[in-house]
């Protein structure tokens, strides 16, 4: 792979994870009450999410084919596993919160249970760009 | 003029390097990670939400609501995540300042790309009220979109250029 193809992938990996994460920590706040609160929940989410996983999908493609540059060496790697399994831990929390999201819209106020889930996708999507990050620190790949 | 604005912020780079919070950030194995955790959660936030507004103006994806509507909603974090990101640039720019300021990217970056990115910005969220009063953003509010996307992408190439020289 050619230097600026490479450069290339990296641009579009580095921008549409930024959007991901940052779109999806933002849903997550407005359920926790921190963000949009004049804005009703279910408009907020119905607005942003499809935004967020367009920028998902093309974080995964971008990210994959970094990934094949150096297969051989992420792949065993500890923290890049973590980093596998934080991601995939987001998206599963991430799906509940957008699927709760419809329903508490419905109630007078957003449950606890809900603020919880919020919590956790938050922390996950911070946890998987500190996984991303340690990877270059501790194992030196990328 | 370059090299003017070089020789001038040496200096101060060098004093912003000997600081000891710079210095311990450079020695500290686990603090430079860290550091740019922050910076690139301020910046996740500051990126997405601005993608989120010119998006909305370019008319891609739903239209649940107005292009002011999103530009409202998204204000408040949109400069939380800024400030959290200048903070933590900062920080990772003090550890290494002597070595950043020389670097062709890093000036393409601080000096050009992100003054550009930042004016144009502001002027798009502040006419979005205008622009965005209907569920379809006129021509001028589309291009405007539009160019600040471009230029945010410009900014991370900059950024992922860096290394390289």
């Amino acid at each position: 792979m050619t230097a600026w193809l490479y450069a290339s992938i990296a641009v579009a990996h580095y921008f549409t994870l930024l959007v991901l994460v940052g779109t999806s920590v933002f849903v997550d706040l407005r359920v926790l009450g921190l963000a949009a609160t004049r804005k009703p929940i279910a408009q907020v989410g119905e607005q942003i999410y499809p935004w967020m996983w367009g920028a998902f999908c093309l974080a995964i493609v971008s990210g994959f084919l970094m990934f094949t540059t150096d297969a051989g060496d992420y792949l065993p790697d500890t923290v890049f596993r973590v980093k596998m399994a934080t991601i995939l831990l987001a998206v599963i929390f991430t799906i509940v919160v957008q699927r709760g999201v419809a329903q508490w819209a419905q109630l007078p106020s957003i449950p606890a249970s809900a603020k919880v889930l919020a919590s956790i996708s938050l922390l996950l999507w911070i946890g998987s760009i500190l996984a991303g990050v340690e990877i270059a620190a501790i194992s030196g790949l990328g | 003029m370059q090299t003017h604005v070089q020789t001038s912020l040496l200096p101060f780079c060098r004093h912003l390097q000997l600081t000891s919070w710079a210095t311990a950030i450079r020695v500290s194995v686990w603090m430079y990670p860290f550091i740019q955790l922050i910076h690139f959660s301020g910046l996740s936030l500051w990126l997405g939400t601005n993608v989120a507004g010119d998006l909305r103006l370019l008319g891609v994806g739903k239209r649940v609501q107005t292009p002011a509507d999103v530009r409202d909603e998204l204000f408040v974090w949109n400069w939380i995540g800024f400030a959290i990101a200048i903070f933590g640039g900062f920080l990772l720019f003090s550890a290494r300042a002597t070595m950043y300021i020389v670097n062709p990217a890093f000036r393409a970056k601080l000096f050009m790309l992100i003054p550009t990115a930042l004016l144009w910005h502001i002027f798009v969220q502040a006419k979005t009220r205008a622009w965005g009063e209907s569920a379809e953003a006129p021509v001028a509010g589309k291009l405007a979109g539009l160019i600040e996307l471009l230029l945010w992408i410009g900014v991370v190439t900059a950024a992922v250029e860096i290394p390289n020289y």
